[in-house]
């Protein structure tokens, strides 16, 4: 899946300061970057270079301390917490490194219960889980809890859960971290997978190599700022910014 | 209907505390239960006594008579206005009052002779069936009289005892005349078992003599006409001409007693006006239910806090990643009620079916306090057997109570899930 040249999400010098105690901290310094339909992204870094950080801007999770973040051309920082809420069930799709599924709930009705809070007729979210646990390969696990299953197969249930709502991205906080070298190359080849066939977009915040070598881009993240992002299609080294 | 589904599944994750908030539910519950049936009971076993046994819904008199009683001061010409009242649907029996000295062999005691209509009054007032020995008053038989059961026990009475009553006439002569105990009374009212000899209405005229009037007129109201619309119609068939029975309302108050001022001289009054003190006790236990309701159930909503705010605290990371991947505050904090609703609801089942058999047997059964000697209470004797009175209301307060405790009692560790963070509550441990 080549991605397009619309971005869907757009982060503008985007800064985020936390303050702790008497210090401020600058997590993000002026952050500048495009995700595109289609991007098959990883944003690397050493810990504490803000991976994290633009994933919670990117996922309407956190507000910016300046800067706008778009997402479909809705600036996120202009949203109420109610529309924030209906942004984040409906257009984004998150895929957590401790995987995080509802632990009373299967793995059909994890997928199903976005898809419940949309409101989508019964009939319709039955056959698009059953469709998603086909592609992530649950067939016969419908029915399992999250205990009964294992680190791979519920990494597989948050991925069909993010797909669910069919939202414009898929953003994935070190999702291989807790994973086998085996289950992890399986959950990125299925991941890729997706990217192709259903041409779903996702953001990767990592620094396991091996996802960095399934992304199409890499965005390399120094201290809070960007500092290269990369088209590995294309192998050209497109943008480079605040290099330090 | 997911929301419902996780909420019911997130009770029973610790089910252990779970259960122990339940259980104390349904405890709280079935106490209130069987205590809310026995305070009505009782609010209702006084209120029957007194009216059924001595008071009855209203009464006439002349006017200023209860405040100072005189045999002079008599309701003339009572048979007419007990045909008016039975015409219109009451019941109504004359009684006539004197104060005397009662002896039997070497004892004597201070009596009130009550003369009475024995059919009527058996067919106004239930004191007729409230025999404890012998046989009720019969006509046929004037020389026959009952007596209250501590005056039987203070001068020695037994049925077919003989007592000597002496009092002073109407005309000013000496009013004696023996009679015979046909009768004895259970403990009804503490004045009624203490002194009272009732007799006959032609006995008690014929010792007292006073040929016409009688000193008030007793008047139980049909079951669907409320007291305070009954004393106006009987004030009106009374011929007491201040006030408007097309309003339902009397139009002459006073202020404490409301006494109402006829204008040929008599007064109608509520067994609630007659017996203040009563009126207000039963009125005032209302209140107490509800403090014993709010202690029972403050001790409740403690526990269900602390169970709600230890599932909140528990679950921090949880709600986190609701709200990330989109449920609203809103739809958390509806989460956490319903948690708090279905333990309430699983407690009204329970409580329901443990009380169900208690609730039968003290409504059926009651409680016999027998033993402790008949308690008395503002002049009322409570009934030996203490039984409960169950009605919709009774029942329906404490479980709305209980849903109601709980609501609020979760509305705060509801609200603190609802404001969770996500990204502060993913990075909690």
């Amino acid at each position: 899946m080549t991605a397009s040249t619309t971005p869907i999400l757009s982060m503008k010098g985007v800064t985020r300061v936390y303050r702790q105690g008497k210090v401020d901290v600058h997590a993000l310094r002026g952050v500048d970057l495009d995700i595109h339909k289609g991007d098959f992204a990883a944003i690397w870094g050493p810990s504490g270079s803000g991976k994290s950080t633009v994933l919670n801007q990117m996922g309407a999770l956190d507000q910016p301390t300046a800067g706008t973040v778009l997402l479909e051309g809705t600036d996120l920082g202009s949203l109420s917490r109610k529309a924030l809420s209906a942004m984040r069930r409906d257009r984004i799709g998150f895929v957590f490194q401790s995987y995080n599924l509802i632990p009373v709930l299967t793995a059909y009705e994890n997928a199903e219960s976005i898809m419940a809070l949309q409101g989508v007729p019964v009939a319709e979210r039955r056959d698009r889980v059953m469709g998603l646990l086909e592609d992530v390969g649950l067939e016969g696990l419908e029915d399992r809890r999250p205990h009964e299953l294992s680190g791979g197969q519920q990494q597989r249930v948050a991925i069909a859960r993010a797909l669910a709502s069919n939202p414009a991205v898929i953003l994935a906080d070190e999702p291989t971290a807790n994973l086998d070298s085996v289950t992890s190359e399986k959950l990125l080849d299925m991941m890729a997978r997706l990217n192709n066939e259903r041409g779903a977009t996702f953001v990767f915040s990592t620094h396991d190599p091996r996802v960095m070598k399934y992304a199409r881009r890499v965005i390399g993240l120094v201290d809070g700022r960007v500092d290269s992002d990369v088209q590995k299609e294309q192998g050209v080294e497109h943008k480079h910014q605040s290099r330090v | 209907m997911m929301l419902l589904k996780m909420a019911w599944r997130n009770v029973w994750r610790n089910h252990r505390r779970s259960s122990i908030t339940i259980v104390a539910m349904t405890l709280a519950l079935v106490a209130e239960l069987l205590y809310s049936g026995l305070v009505t009971g009782m609010i209702h076993s006084m209120e029957d006594d007194a009216t059924e046994f001595d008071l009855g819904d209203l009464q006439v008199f002349h006017e200023g008579y209860l405040t100072r009683p005189s045999l002079y001061d008599v309701v003339p010409d009572a048979g007419t206005l007990i045909g008016k009242l039975e015409e219109a649907g009451y019941q109504a029996a004359p009684r006539l009052y004197a104060g005397g000295l009662g002896g039997s062999g070497d004892m004597s005691a201070g009596v009130q002779m009550v003369g009475i209509d024995p059919v009527r009054d058996a067919r106004t007032l239930a004191l007729s069936e409230a025999m404890a020995e012998g046989a009720w008053l019969d006509a046929a038989d004037p020389s026959g009289v009952v007596v209250g059961r501590g005056l039987a026990r203070t001068l020695g009475l037994d049925l077919g005892s003989e007592l000597l009553v002496v009092s002073q006439g109407a005309d000013g002569s000496i009013a004696n005349a023996l009679y015979t105990v046909r009768g004895i009374l259970m403990s009804v009212a503490a004045s009624m078992d203490r002194s009272s000899v009732l007799m006959t209405e032609d006995a008690f005229r014929e010792l007292m003599v006073l040929p016409e009037g009688v000193h008030k007129v007793i008047i139980r109201r049909p079951k669907d006409v409320p007291l305070k619309q009954a004393k106006t119609q009987v004030a009106a068939l009374a011929g007491m001409g201040a006030t408007d029975p097309a309003e339902g309302s009397v139009a002459v108050e006073g202020q404490a007693a409301t006494v109402e001022t006829g204008t040929d001289g008599l007064d109608v009054m509520t067994w609630e006006e007659i017996n203040p003190f009563l009126a207000q006790m039963l009125a005032g236990v209302s209140g107490m239910v509800a403090i014993v309701y709010f202690i029972v159930y403050l001790a409740v909503a403690i526990l269900i806090l602390n169970a709600m705010l230890m599932a909140v605290f528990e679950r921090i990371k949880e709600f986190g990643v609701l709200k990330a991947i989109g449920y609203s505050p809103r739809q958390v904090m509806i989460m956490m009620i319903l948690e708090g609703l279905i333990q309430a609801s699983v407690a009204l089942v329970a409580g329901l079916l443990l009380a169900a058999p208690g609730m039968w047997w003290l409504q059926n059964r009651g409680v016999d306090v027998g033993a402790l000697g008949g308690i008395q209470m503002v002049g009322m004797t409570m009934p030996p057997i203490w039984k409960a009175h169950y009605t919709w209301s009774t029942v329906q307060v404490p479980i709305i109570m209980l849903f109601v405790i709980t609501f609020i009692a979760v509305l705060w560790p509801a609200l603190r899930a609802a404001r969770i963070s996500p990204v502060e509550a993913m990075h909690h441990q």
